[in-house]
């Protein structure tokens, strides 16, 4: 097929509608893009021979073959689909598959078959050489949004010579600035004490290339996600976050719904509306609608359903409506849709900073870890954190946090890096929010999936903590929640509010799974194409 | 929350690992209970749930196999005693020589594995290509093979034997450390934790990692070192690895999961101690990925989804230490698995239990107990076969 250049293999695909790209992995679930940041399994296709490309961020040349996985006879149409049905309530892989004792090497063949998407890598030709360099810089920034782009201007204008590395593939050069596209940060161990370049970062570029880099001092500006949200039927084809609707958003190509819910009442909400107005049909808010919002939504004649809980999509390929209802027992209420775009909460993208041990602070707003917020140091000596996943958006003009930073980055001084405990906080919104949707027990409605890499049900968790197993850390491995490729982006901030919720305490002592390295998924070439430490180019 | 229900147990588990959690099992199967088993951390968060699953039978010493294949047997009805599904898969473990040396080796490992009754079995190069088509042989002179090997996925281990445990009326505490012992006159008379001292006359160390550090805190000198290993997990394929490989060059080792993950790892020297935390390294990242795609070239774009560390508590002889302290009457050691802990627990477990039952037991003082390192001039017959 003649796909045009320079958009992405989902995208391309999009006739104003997610494309069905992939099935999911115990129930095959139809999966459409959902977050567009490459980290869900929404979109995995096998492209000439390698399994496990996302095609969200995928941009196919010609000649290239790109094939779908884990789908027959194609994602749209599968038979195993019927697994969906069959075991409607479910698979007991703790329990289940037991007996009879001379079937068990049966059972293990068929699991076995069915698990997994992709199959082995199937590459003709020689393998790529895999570029890889070693590079020594004074102060490396990582993440080029605003707050980014903002502290890496400032430097540059104070005379340093900050490198600045982003995962996207766009964003202008700046002056003074290295800067560095299509270059994601996997990998940020604790700085070695002594030295002029304690830091060991290690990147990879998008082709798979091969980046460490040492460093004096780090600013991490890595920014924030959408959150995922659960309810029944909440992995249907349409249901997307504001980040996986914009990722549709590229040379010549529409955003893939024509009249969308909104779901969210804050300033993502309203930036979005603002961006794509005759494309929603209405909003919906967890909690209070903005003055904002609310303005341009009447302006547009949007009905607005403020304090509403998101309780179903309805569709049984891809999302055509939603049933919603208002909380503290208000109505239920159908509303036909093509699309579900989730704009309620950003999180911060922390990986990095519990990968590099830094100490981190709950907060019940929006419900996830920080560093100081303040002035944006972090327990790690030389380690810097600003912006959104420091809990301080960037504004105009820089807030005081981004000023600190700087400053910080910029002299040779050491600075305080024991910070009080964060103060005791009321309980969030979406503790709340979950407490009123699902309290002790699931309402049905359709499956509700919990960790959708997985294929990880609501149910599991629930029955994890009925049967005595308590905090994240156990729950994650009992039931697999978290552990797929998304390494929990999208589940395990909803788990800890409902473990909150279940085991009564609050989500700090609930716990957080440790963030393992990579922050993404790497390639094994790449990583053995890293240089060795000390091999300056 | 955590206090324990009793002010006295008759015994008490410090570590609610696999070896912990079967040794607390066995004791109140036999009847003996009150029973408490504390630990610092949560249930799976040291060794028990960071290993790579397998379980194999192939070792030197001719105990060391017959225990292996008792825990092997255990293994295959865990289902039916225990109610979960460990999804133990006897797919073999395929050993890798990549010298003649190495191939020697494996040849009187086989050896001790036949003349136990084991059907174990050396290949040429090519046999090995047959039994994973995907490995590269470049390098390879041979290999053995045992088929009744295989791999399992511990979690539900843990949470069989942690269910049936509390079933028989154990009692888990979990966020309770154990900080030392009380003694009258020279024996154990209760158990110092974080929650009180509450009395017993028998604390067992199944402390892992953390057992020679533990043993210190009760005033003994343990010859345990922590030693820190890494491992990762790949994004999952379709099924096309049967056996666990393993290398003894370099002790590279790796196997399917059953969601289709590859888990391995490989030896990367790092300084004893359990001070440096369970972190992985960039180190061992690139070591392991170059032993894997060199071994298996077609892994070379796979993806590499996390990694993780865990600790081996190695002895000087590479057996575990198993039995009462006789420097310390009422006080028993449990630990000393040098990562192999998951797959020797149901077998050794049997006999710390007895241990502590002061029933008869049937493993080789000399081998095996607490007091062997004691006598400098004692014959030694260690396990050296302290891979994957």
């Amino acid at each position: 097929v003649d796909l045009p250049p320079g958009v992405s293999f989902a995208a391309a695909l999009s006739e104003g509608a997610v494309p069905i790209l992939q099935r999911s992995v115990r129930y095959h679930r139809p999966r459409a893009p959902f977050c567009g940041t490459g980290a869900c399994t929404n979109c995995l296709v096998r492209v000439n021979g390698v399994p496990n490309i996302r095609g969200c961020r995928y941009e196919p040349v010609p000649g290239d073959r790109i094939d779908s996985e884990n789908a027959w006879p194609s994602p749209g149409h599968d038979l195993l689909g019927a697994l969906d049905t069959v075991f409607w309530n479910g698979i007991d892989s703790v329990r289940g598959f037991r007996r009879p004792a001379f079937a068990r090497p049966l059972y293990q063949w068929v699991v076995r078959r069915l698990a997994a998407f992709g199959s082995l890598p199937e590459r003709t030709g020689p393998p790529p050489r895999i570029p890889s360099e070693r590079i020594d810089r004074d102060i490396v920034v990582v993440g080029g949004g605003a707050s980014g782009r903002a502290a890496a201007e400032q430097l540059a204008a104070a005379g340093a010579h900050p490198l600045l590395l982003d995962r996207s593939p766009r964003g202008g050069a700046m002056e003074g600035v290295e800067v560095r596209l299509r270059t994601t940060v996997a990998i940020l161990p604790p700085p070695r004490p002594g030295g002029n370049r304690p830091f060991d970062l290690i990147a990879f570029g998008d082709g798979g290339e091969a980046l460490r880099i040492a460093a004096r001092r780090v600013i991490l500006a890595t920014g924030g996600y959408d959150a995922g949200l659960w309810f029944a039927n909440g992995d249907r084809p349409g249901v997307l976050t504001a980040e996986g609707a914009l990722a549709f958003e590229q040379p010549g190509r529409k955003p893939p719904f024509r009249a969308g819910i909104l779901f969210g009442g804050g300033p993502r909400a309203a930036a979005l509306l603002a961006r794509w107005e005759d494309r929603f049909d209405a909003v919906v808010a967890p909690g209070a609608i903005s003055p904002e919002l609310a303005r341009k939504g009447s302006e547009l004649g949007l009905p607005l359903y403020p304090r509403s809980l998101l309780t179903r999509a309805i569709g049984r390929r891809r999302v055509r409506a939603v049933q919603i209802r208002g909380r503290g027992g208000g109505a239920e209420r159908r509303l036909d849709t093509d699309a579900v775009v989730l704009a309620h909460r950003r999180l911060p993208n922390a990986q990095l900073l519990f990968q590099v041990g830094a100490r981190m602070h709950w907060s019940a707003h929006p419900g996830a870890y920080f560093p100081d917020r303040s002035e944006g140091a972090t327990s790690v000596p030389g380690l810097l954190a600003v912006g959104s996943v420091a809990g301080a958006p960037f504004s105009s003009p820089p807030t005081d946090q981004l000023t600190a930073v700087v400053d910080r980055a910029l002299s040779d001084r050491s600075w305080p890096t024991e910070f009080s405990g964060g103060v005791p906080e009321p309980p969030s919104e979406f503790e709340g929010y979950y407490r009123e949707l699902i309290g002790r027990s699931l309402p049905g409605g359709g499956r509700w999936t919990a960790c959708a890499c997985e294929d990880v049900g609501v149910s599991e968790i629930l029955e994890a903590h009925e049967r005595g197993y308590r905090g994240i850390e156990v729950i994650k491995r009992y039931t697999g929640v978290g552990t797929g490729l998304c390494q929990g982006r999208y589940c395990i901030p909803e788990a800890l509010l409902l473990l909150a919720i279940q085991e009564g305490r609050p989500p700090s002592e609930v716990g957080y799974i440790t963030q393992r390295p990579p922050v993404l998924p790497v390639p094994l070439e790449s990583i053995a194409a890293l240089p060795d430490p000390g091999e300056a180019a | 929350m955590n206090a324990p229900a009793r002010g006295e147990y008759r015994t008490v588990v410090v570590g609610s690992g696999i070896v912990g959690l079967f040794t607390a099992y066995y004791l109140a199967r036999a009847g003996a209970g009150p029973i408490l088993v504390v630990d610092r951390g949560f249930l799976s968060g040291g060794a028990s749930g960071r290993n790579g699953g397998g379980v194999r039978q192939q070792w030197e010493t001719p105990s060391t196999i017959r225990l292996a294949r008792e825990a092997v047997a255990e293994y295959r009805r865990f289902g039916r005693t225990f109610g979960t599904n460990i999804w133990f898969r006897q797919s073999g473990y395929l050993f890798l020589a990549t010298t003649e040396a190495e191939k020697l080796r494996l040849s009187e490992v086989h050896g001790a594995v036949a003349r136990e009754g084991l059907p174990s079995r050396l290949l040429t190069p090519s046999e090995v290509g047959r039994e994973v088509p995907a490995l590269s042989l470049e390098g390879i002179v041979g290999g053995s093979f045992l088929g009744s090997d295989g791999t399992l996925y511990p979690f539900p281990a843990i949470w069989g034997v942690y269910e049936a445990a509390q079933a028989l009326g154990v009692e888990v505490r979990l966020g309770v450390e154990a900080r030392g012992i009380r003694k009258e006159g020279d024996r154990v008379a209760g158990i110092v934790t974080s929650s009180g001292t509450i009395a017993t006359t028998a604390v067992v160390n199944a402390a892992g990692g953390w057992s020679k550090e533990f043993s210190a805190r009760c005033g003994l000198e343990a010859p345990n070192r922590p030693t820190r290993h890494e491992i990762l997990a790949t994004e999952p394929l379709k099924p096309f690895l049967d056996p666990m490989v393993v290398r003894l060059s370099d002790g590279l080792y790796f196997s399917q999961t059953m969601r289709g993950e590859i888990v391995g790892g490989l030896t990367v020297p790092h300084a004893p101690g359990t001070v440096g935390g369970m972190t992985s390294s960039p180190a061992f990242l690139i070591a392991m990925a170059r032993a894997l795609v060199g071994l298996v070239p077609r892994l070379r774009p796979l993806r590499v989804l996390r990694a993780w560390s865990g600790f081996y508590d190695d002895t000087p002889d590479g057996l575990p230490i198993i039995g009462e302290d006789p420097r310390l009457p009422g006080f028993y050691q449990a630990n000393g698995f040098g990562g192999h802990g998951f797959m020797l627990a149901p077998a050794t477990s049997k006999r710390v239990a007895a241990s502590v039952l002061g029933s008869a037991s049937d493993l080789d003082p000399a081998e095996f107990s607490p007091g062997r390192f004691l006598d400098p001039n004692r014959p030694s017959r260690p396990e050296r076969l302290q891979l994957g």
